[in-house]
């Protein structure tokens, strides 16, 4: 039986063809490359599929007005699920742009976490200065976007405490990290106020070990996993949208959970 | 705004974007190089402390994007020269049935709750000897060894 939601008149599946580096140049495997199929294509009202820089606008476009109905529907004071210590999963598993054979791990004793933008106090913090404030302690899901989870215990400083204490702008629209491995990223200043936000120190009660971040990372409840910088080596709070290595390439920036 | 209708406006929201599946530009798990023994390959690794009774009933997959199960972890044993081996199903399906083979350690990594066998390919597997339990003891689930990892494949 024809199905009721099949068009009449099918369109021109050449449109698939001429977009295809396009496509494939979005670097997003699974189900973007088989969501930009025939259908959902046509279905970009107003848009012509024939010229690639308007699908891609449109594409962005969507993105960004996801982006922005998830802030609106974020609630700051609504705490993710929390789990029982016997379910932490131990040791983690890792996750990075690269292999784990990759991983250059940073010397403690003479790493400094650098300050910048509107922040009153730019002092570097040395890993001793992190260890002094005061340390909280979290077991949540780390749920990663390809589709895997699991459930991690994390120690560390929550990031409104040091945000506080830095005399950072609470204000400011962004706080955004770079790290050792070159993977910057970006989340908005409500989720980094979040109580369940930390830069963590440690896992499972033990030290950061080298491949999953060591001295610090950030941990946040409230975002997928792809927004949980590694060895972080500056923080900066800012005004100006400082986008993320993924969301350079065409992931959602607000990536809330 | 109602609880469902917020969770109606992300999925409607969430489709339209389609936002990205994978994150892997590089893959993970690649065999060892040429020549390298499987004990150096697992100390590139970063190996971590894992409880050896945590390994029981774990999946073991194939490094490669589609994830295929080769099988479970049955048990982990010792020999008498002080190799530990993960003694899997292999040939089963979905990790069950099959029959046992014993997988040098450090020819897996962990990959979260699962494990992949990263030195051997499904074929040479296929060729290796039905596991007796002859001149091996078990490794006590409450010991601590440490195993490599490795990114995800997909």
């Amino acid at each position: 039986m024809k199905s009721p939601f099949r068009p009449n008149d099918a369109p021109d599946a050449s449109v698939l063809d001429v977009h295809r580096p396009l496509i494939r140049s979005l670097e997003r495997r699974g189900l973007l490359r088989g969501g930009l199929t025939l259908g959902s294509l046509v279905m970009l009202t107003g848009c012509d599929v024939k010229r690639p820089e308007a699908v891609e606008a449109a594409l962005l476009a969507i993105s960004n007005l996801n982006d922005k109905v998830q802030a609106l529907l974020f609630d700051p004071n609504k705490l993710a699920p929390t789990y029982p210590d016997s379910m932490i999963l131990r040791p983690p598993k890792f996750n990075a742009y690269y292999d784990v054979t990759d991983v250059k791990p940073v010397n403690g004793a003479t790493w400094k976490l650098e300050l910048s933008g509107l922040v009153q106090d730019k002092r570097p913090w040395t890993l001793t200065d992190l260890q002094a404030l005061p340390q909280s302690s979290i077991v949540i899901k780390h749920i990663c976007v390809e589709g895997w989870s699991y459930i991690g215990g994390w120690t560390g400083v929550p990031l409104r405490t040091f945000l506080e204490r830095t005399g950072a702008d609470l204000r400011a629209k962004y706080v955004a990290f770079k790290t050792a491995d070159n993977y910057p990223s970006s989340i908005d200043m409500a989720a980094a106020l979040h109580p369940q936000t930390l830069l963590a120190l440690q896992y499972g009660g033990q030290q950061l070990a080298d491949p999953f971040g060591f001295p610090i990372r950030l941990r946040t409840a409230v975002k997928l996993g792809y927004k949980n910088p590694k060895w972080i080596t500056a923080i900066e709070v800012t005004n100006t949208y400082p986008g993320g290595f993924w969301e350079s390439k065409g992931f959602p920036w607000f990536a809330g959970m | 705004m109602p609880q469902n209708l917020h969770l109606i406006v992300a999925l409607a929201m969430t489709f339209a974007a389609a936002p990205a599946l994978a994150q892997s530009p590089m893959p993970g798990g690649m065999p060892p190089p040429p020549g390298m023994s499987l004990a150096e390959s697992t100390a590139m690794r970063f190996p971590q402390p894992v409880r050896v009774g945590d390994l029981t009933d774990r999946l073991i997959l194939q490094p490669v994007e589609s994830q295929i199960i080769l099988g479970r972890v049955h048990a982990v044993v010792r020999n008498a020269q002080g190799e530990v081996s993960v003694v899997m199903n292999f040939g089963g399906f979905y990790g069950y049935g099959g029959r046992l083979i014993a997988v040098p350690i450090d020819a897996m990594v962990l990959l979260g709750d699962e494990m992949e066998v990263v030195a051997y390919t499904p074929k040479q597997l296929a060729g290796f000897a039905t596991f007796s339990a002859d001149g091996t003891t078990p490794v006590a689930d409450d010991a601590f060894l440490k195993v490599g990892l490795a990114k995800p494949s997909h």
